[in-house]
């Protein structure tokens, strides 16, 4: 090995070095300090005879209850998803697509605008839109279409809802860059060859796009299985979700231990996810070994 | 099977009163080459893409077999296309691709299977039906687009600059087995180039566009022996421009110059460009007697560039005016040096008027 080769790496090393460093103090340890209160039967801290044990995990997997908020939680992050894709899809391929630098920057700040306004605020938007007294019940009834007000409040559609909002930037963005890649000439190509517009979509650029759907559907899944606010907010505590459950057994319950455990049911759950769509994107792009 | 198309005063004016295409009119035969050749933006591939159907006319009609086709979805056209940067599905099999069309067809599987193997072989690719485009250089993508063009058996065959990114040795070894299938397969090609060389090699007849126009539509013979305009004779090949005065039988151009116009040209007056290739004057070394105006002049060689089968000489007239000359390589006898002074031939009917 030359010297100019085992000096580069060392070069690049030390730029690497901070962000290494605060990749290690505020992820890596925090996440190892979570699992190791999981299996801890106290806080080391104020305990100091603590012993390890599984029994917060048996408590998760032993009690239906819980096993019913971890299903609940990812049922939403899963509708949340599949609706943002649905909603996201046709903005996103509109915004790749347009021609006019006008059109694509009034659509690029019509999808960034509500990301620059609080979730909070967002939230509370929406409780009042959909409550029962709110701007849409009392639209409905007014207009004799409805008897009695929609119970949209208090439920997992509003979760949805409020989720769909906030998330959809992130579906739509991801999605744009994926499909602006996408040569608008294999679109012609396959029109030119017979296809319809709508099968030329269906057989090129949809399957194309598909790393992008992945992309943007597990982000949107990660953040809607950990989201906060909405939940409380939306769903007024009557839909518990993960997070929801996390925040009361250290708030309300001071059980970290617990909470911890949950934290990285939480986790083992992205973290499937992100495998699973390591392999999904490996067969989509069907990397074939080179003959 | 081939098809005739008729492009009758099309025009394309995009938002903001760009004019792309302009009263663009040209008939395309049945089973013939047809360039549309020109440097770049002079309208030649949105012409096609007209044709394709991928862009709508502001103006005018395209018909095929005397069919108004202007309004027809391309999807709807039956006609194959090879693009500049070839297209190919990426996610699909060199197989998958070329049968893509016939897939769109309705075809059965069987029959889908043996046209596609048939046309791989047209084209020599078999055995890399499994392959991704991803897989193949650069000229064997070009062929896979070729014969997923030419699978559907269209009625009309476009060419978006198709061998642009080969280089030079693949891309004429292309060049005559594109034309070879042409003429086997009887095809109506239209080829997009702005490689004024290829289109001469290649075409039955050329149509050379500028500006959204054409300039005009001929052989390759009479776009390069009889260019209409000055933009035509300027940008096919080398040649001499000169401008100046008309006077009787001659031109005058400039000072101390006169060119005797071709017998044909008698008539009329005022200012008038004629083009001059540079291999129809001939050079010899100078001889101090008196020279015949207009058909001859002096002047001292500047830059000799020698070419193999031809040498180029740069020749500074004693008028000032400057001109190119070749001169075959005959490999006898010695070649002129800058400094010789010289005495330039030419005979008068070889001057091309031009229309500016």
């Amino acid at each position: 090995m030359s010297s100019a080769s085992t000096t580069r790496p060392n070069g690049v090393a030390l730029f690497i070095l901070p962000s290494a460093l605060l990749f290690a103090l505020f992820f890596f340890l925090p996440i190892g300090l979570m699992a190791l209160m999981s299996a801890l039967t106290g806080n080391p801290v104020v305990m100091p005879k603590v012993a390890f044990t599984t029994r917060h995990y048996a408590r998760i997997v032993n009690d239906p209850y819980y096993l019913e908020v971890i299903w609940t939680t990812i049922r939403i992050g899963l509708v949340t998803t599949l609706v943002a894709l649905a909603i996201g899809y046709p903005l996103a391929h509109w915004m790749a697509r347009i021609k006019s630098r006008t059109g694509h920057a009034l659509l690029l700040m019509a999808v960034l605008a509500p990301m620059l306004t609080g979730i909070v605020v967002r939230t509370f938007a929406w409780m009042t839109l959909l409550s029962d007294k709110g701007v849409i019940n009392q639209t409905l009834m007014s207009l004799g279409l409805i008897a009695q007000p929609l119970k949209l409040m208090y439920t997992e559609t509003g979760i949805v809802i409020g989720l769909v909002h906030i998330y959809v930037p992130f579906m739509v963005l991801t999605l744009t860059g994926v499909i602006g890649r996408i040569d608008e000439r294999l679109e012609q190509a396959a029109e030119n060859l017979g296809a319809s517009p709508l099968r030329a979509f269906l057989e090129v650029t949809l399957p194309l796009s598909l790393p992008g759907i992945l992309a943007g559907s597990l982000l949107v899944f990660a953040l809607a299985i950990s989201a906060y606010v909405t939940p409380i907010l939306l769903g007024g505590f009557q839909i518990m979700t993960l997070p929801i459950l996390i925040y009361q057994q250290i708030s309300a319950n001071f059980n970290v231990g617990f909470a911890a455990a949950l934290g990285i049911v939480l986790l083992v759950i992205s973290l499937m996810l992100v495998i699973a769509y390591n392999r999904a994107l490996g067969l989509v792009s069907g990397q074939r070994e080179l003959q | 099977m081939s098809a005739s198309i008729e492009i009758a005063g099309v025009s394309k004016v995009y938002d903001g009163g760009i004019r792309a295409v302009d009263a663009v009119a040209m008939d395309i035969r049945q089973g013939e080459f047809f360039s549309l050749l020109g440097p770049s933006g002079c309208g030649k591939t949105t012409t096609l893409r007209m044709i394709a159907g991928f862009e709508t006319p502001s103006a005018g009609a395209i018909r095929v077999d005397g069919a108004d086709i202007t309004h027809v979805p391309a999807h709807k056209r039956d006609m194959g296309m090879v693009f500049q940067n070839y297209a190919l599905f990426p996610h699909r099999t060199v197989a998958e691709n070329v049968a893509f069309g016939l897939r769109m067809r309705g075809l059965d599987k069987a029959s889908i299977a043996a046209n596609v193997k048939a046309a791989l072989a047209m084209v020599e690719l078999s055995g890399l039906e499994d392959r991704r485009p991803a897989q193949l250089s650069g000229g064997q993508q070009q062929r896979v687009a070729l014969a997923r063009a030419i699978v559907i058996a269209p009625r009309v065959l476009l060419c978006d600059e198709p061998l642009g990114a080969l280089d030079k040795k693949l891309r004429q070894q292309m060049q005559f087995e594109l034309k070879q299938l042409q003429k086997k397969l009887g095809l109506t090609l239209v080829f997009v180039t702005h490689d004024q060389e290829e289109a001469l090699a290649m075409s039955d007849r050329i149509a050379v566009m500028n500006g959204g126009r054409v300039e005009q539509v001929g052989t390759p013979s009479e776009i390069y022996n009889q260019p209409t305009t000055r933009f035509v004779a300027d940008f096919i090949g080398d040649t001499n421009i000169f401008r100046g005065e008309r006077i009787g039988p001659n031109l005058s151009v400039g000072k101390d110059l006169i060119l005797a116009l071709p017998p044909a040209e008698t008539q009329g007056t005022g200012i008038l460009s004629v083009a001059l290739r540079p291999e129809k004057i001939r050079l010899s070394p100078r001889i101090d007697v008196a020279i015949a105006a207009g058909s001859s002049a002096h002047g001292t060689v500047e830059n000799t560039n020698f070419l193999g089968g031809a040498v180029l000489y740069r020749i500074t007239l004693d008028s000032g005016h400057r001109v190119l000359v070749q001169q075959p390589n005959a490999g006898t006898g010695r070649l002129f040096v800058p400094g010789d002074a010289v005495t330039l031939e030419w005979t008068p009917a070889d001057l091309v008027v031009l229309k500016d």
